[in-house]
């Protein structure tokens, strides 16, 4: 029993990171020609919206809810006189609001790209396999918040604190109820498998526009002043 | 003054028979692959009509290039800030039904039919989905004015004109525009990318799009108002017309104009100002935009101009192509081509010669007193397609090539010079010669004046007898 919980809540947890950051790595230095957003708004503009957007902002407002809540240790929040009961009924709200728009707004974008013809032919097996996989994370988490009536501030919370700071305890995880289980456990494999999907656009998310100048100029790679140019231009072929 | 050199297109207008010969090399070489069977980086539009893909010209639908804001210049579609937020899902993106789906035929079906009774024939299918389809949308539907009476009502260079009277059998006219990519001086795709994927060329101003940079925010297909920048929605990169720049490179011309059997294209370098773009991109009305623009092209035979682009590390060659550029001579010197829609404010760089046409229902002498008025096509369409509606442009080039064919008329046909007309429109003898020569007898190295580019530094000769084997070692 000991060895199962070592294995699933710590051993898989790393691999699924190193998994994470390598796989990046790799993909960014051998794939750079994939890794985009692989939009089909070209395709299809209409049932994309409100996947899209639903999809896109429940999401993110989840990262940054997780991020808040697991991360941030409760006694920080003590210390700004937000107990934990207030704490865990913030989560729930928030996380039931943008829970239910990220599942919504994935379900969508399932039905989408399962049913319309034009952006399943030109889709392929990862794009539906990365929508079903982010569906089971976001459902089994929504589930979680609706109905797993469950603390997590003094049990998942540290235990991924621990994974995070590299002195991980598996043991936190015993008392917590197997939903929650299901949850954590597809959301390292999905991270594991995300540089291998096109969630890699998430790291391209172009903050340098909000500083850059509009209109960008590029030499061409061959080094040299220009000096050495060609004497003379020839003219481009023949012609009567 | 910071001077640059900018590959540069003009098209003559008065002698685009349509054939649409520059859009198959085009479409051969570079566009034949799976996710870009849509695109025509380069394509020929029968005018009027709304064109490829629906109603470009029109900003108000699709929202591209630059307007002037509280007298600043800022992106139409909204700021950084405006994309950020949609950047899930943009308001402002064609989809594919804008351009045409794209099918094919089972050709082979033919082939392997059983003998029946009639004919076998092929339907089309579509290249998205595979399955058949009805065709009710493609490239050239409006060739030749084919359902203009429906379509070109929505041209938006009718403003100010009277469409239902233009559309009347009687009165119809109509020309050909061939469209590619502007590489305008002020590009609005540049400014939209938000990964910083698409630039100018330093040397010689090809607007291209990284391949590798490319993550598919595709507001540079949103954001150019040309509609220039295709989605290939394969690899969900863009993709662009790239001036040919490996055959430029090698100092020949593009696809297009190599291939143009009209010879109506001539490629060759303005040299400009480029501390002024963003002045004359900002000029205060619509119709200030084209003088400014012709301001900044600075004159190659102005000793001062080519000292100091020497002076800022200009090649030799680039400076003699640019004293040569036949597109200097046809929009700066005579002022015959001009810029395609300067009011969305990129300063494109792809010029045309407006089209002279017949001369309408005979007249009576004096009751429109200017020729011009009189051709079947009106001047106010084209000066709404190329001056952003200021008629005298237009005007001006109309009367000069009439004057030029009236002067080579009297001369080759008459055999007496008649200069008459001449002095009216601002040309002198020997200019008329040479706008005759070049409009109508330029050979191919008249037409195409390009530098190659310097070699590449790493002095390939080196190598020779080396490749391959490692003589350093032991
Ligand atoms: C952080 C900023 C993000 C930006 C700017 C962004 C942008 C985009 C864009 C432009 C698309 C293409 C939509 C289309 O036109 O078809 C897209 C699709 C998608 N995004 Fe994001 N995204 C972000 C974050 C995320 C996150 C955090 C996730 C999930 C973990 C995510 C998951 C997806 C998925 C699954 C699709 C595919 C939808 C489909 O099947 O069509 N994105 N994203
Ligand atoms: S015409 Fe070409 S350079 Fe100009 S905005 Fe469009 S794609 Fe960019």
């Amino acid at each position: 029993m000991d060895l199962v919980y070592e294995l699933i809540f710590t051993v898989f947890p790393y691999l699924c990171l190193t998994v994470f950051v390598l796989g990046h790595a790799y993909r960014y230095v051998t794939d750079r020609y994939k890794w985009n957003a692989r939009s089909s708004e070209f395709l299809e503009k209409k049932s994309l919206f409100w996947g899209a957007i639903l999809f896109h902002i429940g999401i993110i407002l989840t990262f940054v809810g997780h991020a808040g809540g697991l991360l941030i240790p409760q006694t920080y929040y003590d210390l700004f006189g937000i107990t934990g009961d207030m704490h865990l009924s913030i989560a729930h709200w928030t996380g039931e609001v943008v829970g239910i728009a990220a599942l919504l707004g994935c379900l969508l974008l399932l039905g989408r790209r399962l049913f319309n013809l034009r952006v399943r032919a030109a889709g392929t097996f990862n794009d539906l396999f990365t929508l079903g996989a982010l569906a089971i994370v976001i459902g089994t988490g929504v589930y979680n918040v609706f109905f797993g009536r469950y603390n997590v501030l003094y049990s998942v919370a540290p235990w991924i604190r621990g994974i995070v700071t590299f002195s991980p305890d598996p043991d936190l995880m015993r008392p917590v109820p197997l939903s929650f289980k299901i949850h954590v456990t597809a959301a390292w494999a999905l991270l594991g498998f995300s540089p291998f999907s096109r969630l890699v656009h998430i790291w391209s998310v172009p903050v340098f526009y909000f500083f850059r100048r509009h209109i960008l100029f590029r030499r061409r790679a061959t080094g040299g002043t220009g000096a050495e140019a060609l004497s003379s231009p020839a003219p481009g072929g023949k012609e009567g | 003054m910071k001077i640059k050199a900018q590959t540069a297109m003009v098209l003559n207008l008065d002698k685009c028979i349509g054939c649409h010969t520059c859009s198959i090399p085009c479409k051969n070489v570079w566009t034949t692959r799976k996710g870009a069977e849509y695109m025509w980086f380069n394509n020929v539009e029968c005018k009027p009509g709304i064109g490829y893909p629906k109603k470009w010209e029109n900003q108000d639908v699709h929202r591209g290039g630059w307007q002037l804001k509280n007298g600043r210049l800022e992106l139409k579609a909204g700021g950084r800030l405006h994309k950020g937020i949609n950047i899930f899902h943009n308001p402002d993106l064609p989809t594919i039904d804008e351009y045409y789906e794209p099918w094919n035929y089972d050709y082979e079906s033919l082939i392997t039919s059983p003998e029946r009774k009639h004919q076998p024939s092929i339907r089309p299918r579509s290249q998205l989905t595979g399955k058949h389809m009805d065709l009710s949308w493609g490239p050239n539907w409006e060739d030749d004015l084919a359902g203009a009476s429906e379509t070109a009502v929505g041209d938006i260079n009718f403003r100010d004109l009277d469409h239902a009277l233009y559309l009347q059998f009687r009165n119809v006219f109509m020309f050909y525009l061939p469209r590619l990519c502007e590489h305008c001086l002020n590009p609005a795709c540049v400014a939209s990318c938000p990964s910083g994927a698409m630039y100018k060329r330093e040397e010689d101003g090809i607007v291209l799009v990284d391949q590798e940079r490319c993550r598919g925010w595709r507001y540079c297909v949103s954001g150019c108002p040309y509609k220039k920048v295709y989605f290939n929605w394969k690899t969900g990169r863009a993709e662009k017309c790239i001036f040919c720049y490996p055959r430029v490179e090698a100092g020949m011309t593009t696809l297009c104009a190599h291939t143009c059997v009209g010879r109506i294209r001539y490629v060759g370098l303005f040299l400009y100002d480029a501390d002024r773009i963003a002045e004359v991109a900002s000029a205060k009305e619509d119709t200030d935009v084209y003088p400014a623009h012709l301001d900044i092209l600075l004159d190659p035979e102005d000793p001062e101009v080519t000292d100091r682009a020497a002076a800022q590390g200009m090649a030799p060659n680039v400076i003699d192509a640019a004293l040569r550029s036949p597109v200097y001579k046809l929009a700066k010197a005579w002022k015959l081509a001009l810029p395609l829609h300067p009011e969305f404010r990129t300063l494109p760089m792809v010029w045309y010669i407006p089209p002279l046409s017949p001369i309408r229902d005979y007249a009576e002498p004096g009751q429109e007193s200017d020729l011009i008025d009189r051709l079947r096509i009106p001047v106010r369409f084209l000066a709404n397609l190329l001056t952003a509606g200021d008629e005298a442009p237009v005007r001006l080039a109309l009367h000069r090539l009439s004057a030029v064919r009236h002067y080579m008329r009297s001369v080759r046909v008459e055999g007496q010079a008649d200069e008459a007309l001449l002095q009216a429109v601002g040309l002198d003898r020997d200019t008329t010669e040479a706008v005759y020569r070049l409009l109508a007898l330029a050979r191919f190295d008249e037409r195409y004046v390009l530098p190659t580019t310097r070699p590449d530094a790493s002095q390939l000769h080196q190598f020779q007898g080396r490749c391959g084997f490692n003589p350093d070692a032991a």
